[in-house]
């Protein structure tokens, strides 16, 4: 697996584990009867907080653990290829077109939830939804191009 | 996606050239060793900058390195 690869796996992880948790805080919150609009924007800013750091923080680790395991299994010191040449910008740039793709046809279908006579919160909570599973499909997507070419 | 409509002779050349690996060529041309894998493989097909800066090390004319097959042409 490529470093471009791995950065994409770890960004999936990560962002897999981020819906997780805020799929969970979310029924939490209407469980509780406490989804008001303090709360899901309070949860906004974790959840921004938690994809900057996490995943900056999960690739250096993977990194860090990958580089240990091919030195115990090769004895060798890991190269790290960490140039982006034209093949990883063009699967990146797909990558970011299905994102983009993705989160308006989320953004689309949250306004509709005005039509239904749903409050703004409702809106607001799947919009971060939307975005985050748009990050998910974008890495799956370029996942896939780099297994299968194009 | 898939297979390209342009294919290439790269692992031959490479083989001519002393066996010279995928990461020395890689390096000569400016790209990871995972695209000169997927070049050889029909995975991916280069930009023309690339596919001249790899001619270029083989010393051979674009048309030896790359040839192009019509998709009415493909089995």
């Amino acid at each position: 697996m490529s470093f471009q690869e791995k950065n994409i796996a770890v960004s999936l992880s990560t962002f897999t584990v981020i819906l997780g948790f805020y799929l969970i805080r979310i029924f939490q919150l209407v469980q509780s009867e406490s989804f008001n609009s303090t709360n899901v924007f309070r949860l906004w800013g974790i959840i921004a907080l938690l994809a900057v750091i996490g995943t900056i923080l999960a690739t250096i680790f993977t990194h860090i653990a990958g580089g240990i395991v091919h030195k115990v299994r090769t004895n060798e010191d890991p190269h790290i290829e960490d140039i982006q040449d034209e093949r990883d910008q063009i699967i990146d740039l797909k990558g970011t077109r299905v994102a983009y793709t993705f989160s308006s046809i989320g953004a689309a279908l949250s306004m509709l939830t005005f039509v239904f006579g749903q409050p703004p919160l409702v809106m607001f909570g799947l919009l971060i939804f939307f975005g985050i599973l748009a990050q998910i499909v974008a890495d799956i997507w370029r996942l896939n191009l780099y297994r299968r070419g194009f | 996606m898939g297979k390209s409509h342009i294919s290439n002779n790269i692992r031959k050349l490479r083989f001519f050239r002393d066996e010279m690996t995928q990461q020395q060529l890689a390096e000569k041309v400016g790209v990871t060793r995972q695209t000169i894998i997927a070049m050889e493989q029909d995975k991916y097909s280069p930009s023309l900058e690339l596919a001249f800066r790899i001619a270029r090390v083989f010393e051979a004319p674009l048309e030896e390195v790359f040839s192009y097959q019509p998709e009415n042409e493909l089995t």
